[in-house]
């Protein structure tokens, strides 16, 4: 590794550091917003292994996240949470397999108008199933505490940034980057492009499962409005595009940025929240496509004065 | 539930599919010419629905009336934004090459300003505007006038869209854009006066289409997502693209809405227009009347 | 040994008989030319040959086994690349980058991104791209990307190479080094090729024999002497003789 590259390194190391720090340190309410924030950069850093990475878009992240909470909770006190936490990933991956398998086998703009809709579609089958059931929203008696489930989410966080890492320096991330350039000519390269689209586009799934499960059982009640809540879609793609979503450090400006601004405004002005963001990621998309991270590591090559790649854009 | 086989139901059917294929047109203009997914199509549904409502409620002036004056408006903001926006995107080289999925996320973040601003300026609360209520009697069929008209206004002016499309010189050079782009740059059409044009038109039918639910029914400032939803499956069912098949495949999913939602509950709307547009997708991705040329 | 054989491959698109009825064979270490005004079908035969469409009649088959239909990643696992007529080349990544995928996937897919760098570099040196192996793709000259295409497909470790129009747009001098160029590849790599080209003194000089399209069909079929001799060919390119 060169010289700014560890020192990279060792910043990200003292970060996480602290994080892990935190439950020793701050009270209740600073310790929800560590919890927050590192549910943000689990689920930015999913998405990006997907979207960031071969430019297919989902607009409905979400999905997952309220299919891992729902499952979650219907399983809560029946199964141990080892077993239930996993499960609700795993069930997110195979949904996406299911649901991705017949747009991803076409190119186009299907896919984001599928995932655009889906997680809406999601929300009034759960409401129809719960309705069915007699359940209008559910309680969660003895719900872990607000420690253990920090330590589960700073582990999912830990976890999906080393995923994106790892898969932007692999076959599979070159592989994924060739399908943004170029599809056709990546598929006759070689690429086996539908395989690497459902995969990754499992493995996006996967971590917002566990992360929906774990704020369900944060907030020991699920409703459906909340879980399958189209904000968290939104604020996903916002903290991926104001962070980066080219490589792992970017997720995490991103969702530190979100934590700072929504703090700040809740206080102030909360109408004015979405209205802000929406503005936020259209000035941004406008202005710095590559997010912060992607500007800053482009000053850094600049001055290290080395012949580089042009920064890839966002997300496409 | 109204009988199955009655004249009602059909009816219902031809307001639905007239209306989706209204929506489906204004999206499937920009499209079709630019490429460009305007996910935020739905908000100026949307838009032109209030537009209406404030024109009634607070200077009594009727839909209908207020009709023109919402297209042109909504014409001049799609204009608008072109300007704007597509300017500022265009003369950046390197965001021009990407230029599809960068106006997506552009239109995202549009579509969630405007449902916010409007909430924040017209409360989340669903308003009503009490227009045409009157009922038209023939035989057992009973129209209600607000239907009729919208049935009426949307398949007149859908029928001079195709028209003009096909018969007017300048129709003739939208289609010659949707098309194939490099040709039409080659025989010295002017295409940019063609995708500015296409873009105003698009977004006036959207102002249309919402001034004519405004009639219908309920609106609120999160109201546009399902119709932009719908008019998405449409365009992609009759071929994206391809302007009459989505006046077609607008007429069928209305009608198999109704139909659908007839024989089962209004639950079940969502599902079945996803249902469709899974189906449509694993058999023939390239719509019901689009060409052969998609990629596999 | 017949490395490529069409039997009866035909096509339509809506009203349009792109490719009726073609039948060709190439032997393995082959150079066949394909020749043919605009419109007659010759890229849509490697079209069909590479995978990225369904012949509607009639079998393609490679090594003896029928390829017709199935994916192009696939197809270019089993040894067949292609290059595109108008280049595509992955623009935002560098020109190492570029042929990098093809070694990571195709036919001999390299394990790893340093296995994959080295056979790169290698093939770099081989079309001459050595010295902008770090620039983006996009920053290169038509030349200088037609030359990675070559450069992408060959790092599949293809058996067969299907080159569509690569001399487009070049000077005369540009068009012999090509022509020197892909008469060292074919030797170094034991390739077999099928070419097609519009500048003909290329394609009479690197093909051993001609096949004619025209209209979808293949009227002609011989060695570039007896193709040039053709009164059927000129009739096809120049029209009928004056009266």
């Amino acid at each position: 590794m060169t010289g700014p590259r560890a020192s990279g390194l060792a910043i990200y190391c003292a970060a996480a550091g602290a994080m892990a720090l935190l439950p020793f340190l701050a009270g209740t309410y600073y310790l929800g917003v560590g919890l927050a924030l590192l549910s943000w950069i689990a689920l930015a850093q999913s998405w990006v292994l997907l979207s960031g990475t071969t430019g297919y878009i989902s607009l409905g992240h979400a999905m997952f996240y309220g299919l891992g909470g729902y499952l979650t909770v219907l399983t809560w006190q029946q199964w141990p949470l080892w077993i239930s936490l996993p499960a609700a990933g795993i069930a997110a991956a195979l949904a996406a397999l299911l649901l991705g398998w017949p747009v991803l086998r076409v190119r186009g703009p299907y896919f984001v108008i599928l995932t655009y809709g889906l997680a809406e579609l999601m929300k009034f089958i759960v409401i129809d199933i719960e309705a069915k059931l007699g359940k209008f929203g559910r309680l969660l008696m003895g719900a872990p505490s607000l420690e253990t489930l920090y330590w589960i989410m700073l582990a999912l966080a830990l976890v999906a940034t080393l995923a994106t890492y790892l898969v932007r320096r692999s076959r599979f991330g070159a592989g994924l980057r060739a399908i943004r350039e170029n599809e056709e000519a990546a598929e006759t390269l070689g690429v086996p492009v539908v395989r690497f689209k459902l995969f990754a586009f499992a493995a996006s799934a996967f971590i917002p499962g566990i992360v929906g499960g774990v704020m369900a059982l944060r907030s020991a009640y699920f409703e459906p409005f909340q879980a399958f809540n189209p904000v968290t879609s939104f604020t996903i793609v916002v903290i991926a595009m104001i962070g980066g979503s080219d490589d792992a450090p970017g997720p995490i400006f991103g969702a530190l940025l979100l934590v700072i601004l929504q703090e700040l405004l809740w206080v102030h002005a909360p109408e004015l929240y979405l209205i802000i963001l929406g503005l936020v990621l259209i000035g941004f998309v406008l202005f710095v496509p590559e997010g912060l991270h992607g500007r800053l590591s482009r000053k850094r090559e600049v001055s290290a004065d080395r012949p580089r790649e042009r920064p890839r854009e966002h997300p496409a | 539930m109204a009988d199955l086989f009655s004249t009602q139901l059909l009816f219902a059917a031809l307001v639905t599919g007239a209306l989706y294929g209204l929506t489906a047109l204004g999206l499937n203009l920009v499209y079709g010419t630019m490429r460009l997914l305007n996910v935020a199509h739905g908000e100026f549904v949307m838009l032109g629905a209030f537009a209406a409502y404030w024109a009634f409620t607070l200077a009594d002036i009727p839909p209908l009336v207020a009709l023109p004056f919402i297209v042109l408006l909504s014409a001049a903001t799609g204009l608008a934004i072109y300007r704007g926006l597509f300017r500022g995107l265009l003369r950046n080289p390197r965001l021009a090459e990407r230029i599809e999925s960068n106006s997506l996320l552009l239109f995202f973040g549009l579509s969630i300003v405007l449902q916010n601003v409007a909430a924040a300026l017209f409360t989340a609360t669903p308003r009503a505007l009490p227009y045409l209520d009157s009922i038209i009697r023939i035989g057992d069929l009973g129209m209600a006038t607000d239907r009729l008209a919208t049935l009426i206004i949307a398949a007149s002016v859908t029928l001079a869209i195709v028209l003009f499309l096909r018969f007017n010189l300048f129709g003739l050079a939208i289609k010659a854009l949707i098309q194939n782009r490099e040709a039409t740059l080659i025989v010295g059409i002017d295409v940019e006066k063609v995708q500015r044009t296409s873009f105003a038109l698009g977004f006036g039918l959207a102002g249309l289409a919402g001034g004519l639910v405004s009639m219908l029914g309920q609106i609120s400032p999160f109201m546009g997502f399902p119709y932009m939803i719908t008019a998405f499956v449409v365009i992609i069912l009759g071929g994206l693209g391809n302007l009459t098949g989505g006046l077609i495949a607008g007429l069928l999913l209305g009608v198999l809405e109704t139909y659908g939602v007839a024989l089962t509950s209004t639950n079940y709307r969502s599902i079945l227009i996803y249902g469709v547009f899974i189906l449509i997708l694993v058999l023939r991705p390239q719509g019901l009347l689009g060409s052969r040329r998609i990629a596999r | 040994m017949t490395l490529l054989a069409l039997k009866n491959v035909g096509i339509r698109f809506g009203g349009l008989k792109a490719l009726d009825d073609v039948s060709l064979s190439v032997e393995a270490g082959e150079i066949v030319g394909i020749m043919g005004a605009n419109g007659a079908g010759k890229t849509t035969l490697f079209s069909l040959i590479a995978g990225h469409q369904k012949p509607d009649s009639g079998r393609i088959l490679f090594d003896g086994r029928n390829i017709a239909g199935m994916r192009p990643d696939a197809i270019n696992r089993r040894g067949i690349a292609r290059t595109f007529q108008i280049v595509r080349p992955f623009r935002s990544m560098t020109v190492r980058e570029n042929v990098m995928i093809g070694a990571l996937f195709g036919a001999g897919a390299d394990e790893t991104l340093g296995a994959a760098r080295q056979d790169a570099a290698r093939i770099l040196d081989e079309v001459g791209l050595a010295s902008e192996a770090d620039l983006p793709a996009g920053a290169l000259t038509l030349a200088g990307q037609k030359r990675l295409e070559i450069a992408r497909a060959l790092a599949t470790r293809p058996r067969l190479l299907l080159l569509d129009e690569v001399m487009a747009g070049l000077t005369p001098t540009e068009v012999v080094a090509a022509r020197d160029m892909i008469r060292r590849l074919r030797k170094d790599h034991a390739l077999t090729i099928l070419i097609i080209e519009h500048v003909m003194t290329a394609l009479m000089e690197l093909g051993r024999r001609i096949v004619v399209l025209h209209h979808g069909l293949k009227i002609a079929e011989g060695t570039p002497d007896s193709i040039a001799a053709s009164a059927l060919v000129q009739e096809a390119y120049l029209g009928p003789p004056a009266a």
